[in-house]
């Protein structure tokens, strides 16, 4: 999908329609300062750059006053050259839009995050409509062509007819109604004005009418003009039949961009570009492809030898020598997506089961918690071993999930309030983000073997597995 | 264009007209209301031909009026782009002509009058071509090609044109 062609026809286009548009209205006086002609085509070479823009960022771009640039784009959007969307958003939603910019324009990354402003603003956002203008500009010249064809021949044309007085204007099939029993003039219906035909306007300015030299040199000009028109429009034809065939370029409407751009950015693992978009979209779409890594990351655990059998089995197929980035990637997307299925699932029953659980097992299961240390204890001594290769982030990590273990399940509901989305964004960065999931997903297996007192050791497998985890993302 | 079509219409007669002839009643005030009408759809209705089916009566509440719905075949007239008729010349002016073939009207205007014809005033304004061969006046019989129709409901006009192969005079009221 190549937009070069395209933006060489709009740019022929403009030059060769736009050139001399003022978007000034008539009354104003044109002094040379006030002259804006020429704009347009500054304003679509702008635009042929870029693909989705806000307009206040084209008008800052242009050094142009906002006002001026809108009157421009308007006056462009009546011509159907491009589409508009306006949109009424906070400062946060800007930032979306900022984030897929720069995906795009693979600029600098947008790295403030501007405390958000609750005050809705109306943004516009302009682009051009390829297609459209393919189709704009080739029924323009038709038109063109075809009137001063029409005129030149005078064959088979419907005679116009104009009212000086009230420029009202009739045809030639109006002509019954026209007559007028006095003269042999048509008279105006409204204003009983003499009609003149109209089609003499265009071409004759000669004094004298129906002069058999005047038709003449009519005719004359007429194919001059056509001549002309041939000659001077030559290369935007040619454009126009290169483009012909090829795909045109489709941004689609504004927020398809936006979520296709900020898209594209993370599957480029931009990863400071995906910042933002997520924290503030959370795009639910994405992430589903990456499930099949997670299991990777299970199956992983088996390498400590304490993995269940399917697990295993799933760690030796799909064990490969996986880059650590990639498989951070998806892990990173779809523990957060878990974690917050879980958070949603659990919200509302967390502040009353926490209280609950530490009830109960003060009371009643007090061996299930001394197994579960006795475990946690194992699994650590284990842990150590591995994190002698690790590094300091990694330290930060035990640390965090010790305190969330060791508090025993209390902490748990403070260290999940902690990964709420809002705090995340400020924080450190990726690295806390995927401590948070696995906190999350501990304490939902502890929950289990809580509740489910039967199903205790798959649950401490289970939990295992999910500590295991850890690890993996750590080494990552 | 003429065409032999049926049609349908709802007669309301009068009950002065029932007795034995109410059949003949019906027919003869069918010719009268239709004969000559217009429609957009069909066009002007030139003739009945023949009645197909009258279906029963029914008495209207009230007035003691009775309808019958009337198929009818007929012969009408519809005027097309592109086609050619010839036409009688009502009236010359500096715009152009009027000229009507039955029932239609037809303009054409000077832009589609040949360019070597002249509008000349007077007392019997026409067109002329420079050596005085040709005049276009007040019932001069015209060969045209409807160029423009604009159809009304209940009218049709159309523009027409002199400015091709074959087409203008065909017959000339002051050298016949």
């Amino acid at each position: 999908m190549s937009v070069e062609p395209f933006n060489k026809l709009v740019k022929l286009a403009a030059r060769a329609f736009y050139d001399d548009i003022t978007t000034k209205g008539d009354n104003q006086p044109k002094t040379g300062r006030s002259d804006n002609r020429g704009i347009a085509v500054v304003v679509l070479d702008a635009l042929t750059r870029r693909q989705w823009v806000r307009e206040e960022d084209l008008a800052k771009d242009l050094k142009l006053h906002s006002k001026q640039l809108r009157r421009t784009l308007r006056f462009f959007e009546e011509e159907k050259l491009i589409t508009r969307d306006h949109r009424r958003e906070t400062a946060k939603g800007a930032k979306i839009f900022s984030a897929a910019v720069a995906a795009t324009a693979d600029g600098q990354h947008p790295t403030k995050e501007g405390e958000e402003k609750i005050k809705l603003h109306t943004h516009s956002y302009c682009c051009l409509d390829y297609a459209q203008i393919y189709d704009v500009v080739r029924y323009r010249m038709h038109r063109m062509k075809k009137k001063l064809k029409d005129e030149l021949d005078e064959k088979n044309t419907v005679q116009e007819y104009i009212c000086p007085n009230c420029a009202k204007r009739y045809t030639a099939l109006d002509a019954l109604r026209l007559i007028s029993m006095d003269d042999e003039y048509f008279h105006c219906e409204s204003c009983n004005g003499e009609l003149v035909a109209e089609s003499d306007k265009l071409a004759a300015q000669e004094g004298g009418d129906g002069d058999d030299n005047a038709r003449k040199r009519r005719r004359e000009k007429l194919r001059d003009m056509l001549d002309k028109l041939e000659v001077q429009l030559k290369p935007l034809v040619e454009q126009l039949t290169r483009v012909k065939d090829l795909p045109v370029p489709e941004f689609g409407t504004l927020q398809a961009w936006e979520a296709r751009a900020s898209a594209a950015a993370r599957s480029n693992g931009d990863s400071s570009g995906n910042d933002p978009s997520r924290s503030s979209q959370g795009l639910g779409g994405t992430p589903m492809p990456f499930l099949g890594d997670t299991k990777v990351e299970v199956a992983f655990s088996g390498v400590e030898g304490k993995g269940e059998g399917i697990k295993s089995e799933a760690e030796s197929t799909s064990l490969k020598v996986l880059p650590p980035w990639m498989i951070k990637q998806g892990m990173n997307l779809t523990k957060e997506q878990r974690g917050e299925i879980k958070q949603e699932a659990k919200m509302d029953g967390s502040s009353v089961a926490v209280e609950f659980s530490d009830d109960k097992k003060s009371t009643e299961s007090d061996d299930k918690k001394n197994l579960q240390d006795e475990y946690v204890k194992a699994y650590y001594a284990a842990l150590l071993k591995k994190q002698q290769e690790l590094e300091e982030a990694a330290k930060k990590q035990q640390e965090l999930s010790n305190t969330s273990l060791f508090d025993g399940l209390s902490g748990t509901s403070s260290g999940r309030q902690v990964g709420m989305k809002s705090k995340r964004d400020e924080d450190e960065g990726d690295d806390v983000e995927w401590e948070e999931a696995p906190v999350a997903g501990n304490s939902n297996e502890n929950y289990k073997v809580d509740l489910n007192v039967e199903a205790d050791a798959t649950a401490e497998a289970e939990a295992e597995v999910e500590d295991d985890d850890d690890v993996d993302w750590e080494e990552g | 264009m003429f065409f032999h079509i049926v049609l349908e219409r709802n007669m309301q007669l009068h009950p002065r007209h029932f007795g034995r002839n109410l059949r003949e009643n019906l027919v003869s005030k069918l010719m009268k209301d239709v004969e000559g009408t217009c429609s957009g759809r069909h066009g002007f209705v030139v003739a009945i031909t023949g009645i197909e089916n009258i279906g029963k009566g029914l008495i209207r509440d009230g007035t003691g009026f009775v309808t019958f719905p009337v198929k009818y075949q007929c012969v009408v007239f519809r005027p097309f782009k592109g086609e050619i008729l010839e036409a009688v010349v009502t009236m010359v002016n500096k715009m152009g002509f009027f000229a009507e073939a039955g029932p239609v009207q037809i303009f054409v205007s000077n832009h589609l009058i040949p360019d070597d014809m002249e509008f000349q005033s007077g007392d019997m304004p026409n067109y002329t071509t420079s050596d005085g061969s040709v005049k276009i006046q007040k019932d001069s019989e015209v060969r045209l090609k409807i160029i423009g129709t604009r159809v009304d409901a209940t009218e049709i006009f159309c523009i027409g044109t002199i400015k091709d192969d074959f087409l203008g005079v065909i017959n000339d009221p002051a050298t016949a």
